[in-house]
């Protein structure tokens, strides 16, 4: 076995031995297959609806995606930043006898395992909404699998390793992709001209000869149309096109000189990208591969001494950065309550949970926090430094004051979750008061539980043993409060129980919060 | 032999380095000397095939460039870099199937046992100290039997058996005819290694000076004398 092989073989067994220790990933298998029958099991309907349930609607389906994909794929390789490497990579497999050309492949076969699974999920998808016939699926999933990774594969290795093409010509292909784009765009605007917007003229556009005409794309189009409506003179002329396009770019990318110019490129993007990852397993979001994140000048008034330096180091911090304490999480509130807002207006009400219509946007908001929100903050930062510790104050004074803005965040984003909703559903002060608090709350208990786990666990337990622990938290915590919700249910109504659910959450943030204070006595612990 | 004919860098406009050119003789040991800023480190990843450059590199004879050089070279970064999911073990692996070799069991053995590695062969990647890893990084290096050997400021990190252990196998290593070329600011370490060293400053090699030509001087006294010296054309221009 070669090298690569050996490597590709070896990572992927140890990876699957050390996920299946952990518990996290079970849950995560279980979200996948909830996501795999979930989601074409919900689309159904609506594809049901818009007449869209033949494999023609799949067809259509994959020629959408094919118009930002391949167009994508494009200008990232012809931008040398398609591909991942680590620094593990540039240490030991860019100078090693190697060939250029097979560490290109290797990172491309990375890539391999995502492609497959998404491949799977559209057959899946195939089979149940657009009732495509099995032997069309299985003649696709080959095509997607080995053809369409075999044109993908020859393209990267043309745009990235070949050193006869010059900064200029890579330009060149960004400029034609953007090109290729605009075509389609001006067929877009074409189409609403002749014909309106209708789901009629969108099927009609997404299956048009014109569309199969355009190079590359639309050639693509044409080997899926093919595939799933049978041939027509374009389609057959399409997929001739594209198969002579394989051959032509498979016989280039065999034959092109590559010694390794592109490792420069390549170790920059590896150096940013571990910075990207540093930087998000210290529980920030917001930095970008290639891009430097850029501070403006601030100034904070210090008030008070020892643990409060830590809130204003943090405030100080948020101040010069450009997105101030908005991040993703604040995205995330805001679209999530726009959306139930949109959906109460849209449908007129809840439905059959009309009666419960107030503990929809916090299950809402529970969901996103435990599922969608990353581990940390600037305050994990602090766990980290030595002079933490070192701060004259006592340890739950310094746990207050590095977790105070992460409370004034979750403040933030939860009047933003809210503030549409509050809107849309009329509802009461108190009633958005007890839901700010109820967001604010169980962001809390989450924070803290993790820390409380992280200290049950210690470093003798290790990941698998920490994140047992931290969902026995977690979950104390939310049955109690479940619990609670249920009893105020039963005795006052909608409005009680959620009250009583933030009694519980915040008796339990303040409990862990005392254990999690633990934390601050040394960096032991 | 290590051959650097005319190594010039840019990144962006900013020039590197600049006209660069030093040579390894086989069995030498070369210190690569300068100050922070020096381009060192843009030498050393040019020499590794880390960058593009202009000018030649020559491992044995052949362009650094080749899949042949690569075989006879090998290459001990500053900071080195684990596979999270590999075993120390495995490391080992893949570079002798990375380089074509295969050393026998008792070689493999008396690798890790004179590095102290015989227990945490089993670790992963991420399991591992710095100075584990540099260790790991070195005998991937020793493995491969190299007739060039580029070393990044090896002995940061290590603890002082190690250094020691390291020491002796540069010096065996060049017994058995190797070319040896080592960045480092630790002189002290180095002081009974070298054989010629290249003093470099602002992208320019200043002087290269063997040790039969310095018998009575050290390589701090020649580093600061040399640096010094570089300095004084832009004092007096003041």
């Amino acid at each position: 076995m070669s090298a690569i092989g050996y490597l590709y073989k070896r990572i992927l067994i140890n990876r699957v031995k050390i996920a299946l220790r952990k518990p996290g990933t079970y849950f995560v298998l279980a979200f996948l297959l909830f996501y795999f029958i979930a989601v074409p099991a919900s689309l159904k309907t609506l594809v049901q609806g818009t007449g869209i349930d033949s494999p023609q609607g799949m067809a259509g389906a994959l020629t959408l995606l094919a118009f930002w994909l391949l167009p994508a794929n494009l200008i990232t390789y012809a931008k040398r930043k398609g591909l991942v490497y680590r620094s593990c990579d540039v240490h030991f497999l860019f100078p090693s006898p190697v060939h250029p050309k097979r560490v290109l492949l290797y990172a491309h076969l990375r890539t391999l395992f995502m492609a497959l699974l998404l491949n799977l999920f559209a057959i899946v998808c195939g089979s149940t909404l657009f009732h495509v016939e099995r032997w069309r699926l299985a003649v696709y999933f080959v095509y997607s699998i080995f053809i369409e990774n075999l044109l993908e594969g020859s393209i990267m290795l043309l745009l990235y390793g070949s050193e006869r093409m010059q900064e200029k010509q890579r330009r060149l292909v960004v400029k034609a992709a953007y090109g290729l784009v605009i075509i389609l765009l001006l067929m877009v605007v074409y189409t609403y001209l002749q014909e309106g917007l209708s789901v009629e003229s969108v099927s009609r556009f997404l299956h048009s000869d014109m569309i199969q005409t355009v190079p590359f794309i639309g050639w693509y189009i044409a080997v899926i149309h093919l595939l799933f409506m049978g041939p027509t003179a374009v389609s057959v002329a399409g997929s001739v096109c594209y198969g002579l396009l394989l051959i032509a770019v498979l016989t280039a990318a065999w034959r092109m000189k590559c010694t390794g110019d592109y490792y420069e490129d390549a170790m920059k993007f590896a150096e940013d990208y571990e910075e990207v990852l540093a930087s998000r397993n210290q529980g920030s979001g917001l930095k970008q591969i290639g891009k430097k994140e850029k501070f403006t000048k601030a100034s904070v008034r210090w008030r008070g001494k020892g643990a409060a330096a830590l809130f204003y180091r943090q405030l100080l911090e948020y101040k010069k950065s450009r997105h101030f304490i908005f991040d993703l999480n604040t995205v995330t509130a805001v679209l999530a309550g726009a959306g139930v807002a949109y959906l109460y207006r849209n449908e007129g009400g809840f439905g059959a949970l009309e009666p419960f219509r107030l503990l929809v946007l916090p299950t809402v908001a529970a969901y996103i926090i435990f599922i969608f929100t990353g581990f940390g903050g600037k305050w994990a930062k602090e766990l980290k430094s030595p002079y933490t510790y070192l701060l004259p104050a006592p340890p739950f004074c310094k746990l207050m004051a590095a977790t105070l803005m992460q409370h004034v965040q979750s403040l933030v984003n939860g009047c933003l979750m809210t503030a549409p909703c509050a809107v849309a559903l009329s509802l009461t002060p108190i009633e958005i008061l007890s839901t700010v608090l109820f967001y604010m709350a169980v962001s809390a208990v989450k924070l803290y539980s993790l820390t409380v786990a992280q200290i049950v666990a210690g470093s003798s337990l290790g990941t698998a043993g920490r994140q047992l622990i931290q969902m026995l938290f977690l979950s104390m915590a939310l049955f109690a409060s479940v619990l609670g919700a249920i009893l105020g249910m039963a005795v006052g109504g909608v409005l009680l129980s959620l009250g009583i659910m933030n009694l519980f959450l915040i008796l339990f943030t303040m409990i862990y919060m005392v254990i999690a204070s633990l934390n601050f006595y040394n960096i032991e612990t | 032999m290590l051959e650097v004919i005319h190594l010039s860098k840019k990144y962006g406009k900013t020039l590197a380095v600049d006209d660069v050119g030093f040579t390894v003789p086989d069995e030498k040991i070369g210190i690569l000397l300068g100050p922070n800023g020096a381009g060192k480190s843009t030498v050393i990843k040019s020499i590794a095939g880390l960058l593009r450059f202009k000018g030649v590199i020559r491992i044995q004879s052949l362009d650094s460039r080749t899949i042949e050089a690569k075989r006879h070279f090998a290459y001990v970064p500053e900071i080195p870099y684990m596979y999270d999911a590999l075993t120390v073990r495995e490391h080992i692996e893949f570079i002798c199937r990375a380089y074509g070799v295969s050393p026998s069991e008792e070689e493999v053995k008396a690798l890790f046992d004179r590095f102290e590695l015989s227990d945490k062969q089993d670790k992963l990647g991420n399991e591992l100290s710095k100075g584990m890893m540099q260790k790991v990084s070195i005998c991937c290096a020793l493995i491969i039997k190299p007739k060039v050997i580029l070393l990044d400021e090896p002995m940061v990190g290590l603890d002082p058996a190690a250094i020691k252990e390291l020491k002796a196998q540069i010096l065996a290593l060049k017994e058995s005819g190797c070319t040896i070329l080592i960045s480092t600011h630790m002189l002290e370490m180095v002081k009974e290694l070298w054989d010629v060293t290249f003093v470099m400053d602002k992208g320019r090699v200043l002087g290269t000076y063997t040790k039969d030509s310095l018998a009575h001087e050290d390589l701090e006294e020649l580093y600061f004398t040399v640096t010094k010296q570089a300095k004084q054309p832009a004092a007096e221009g003041r």
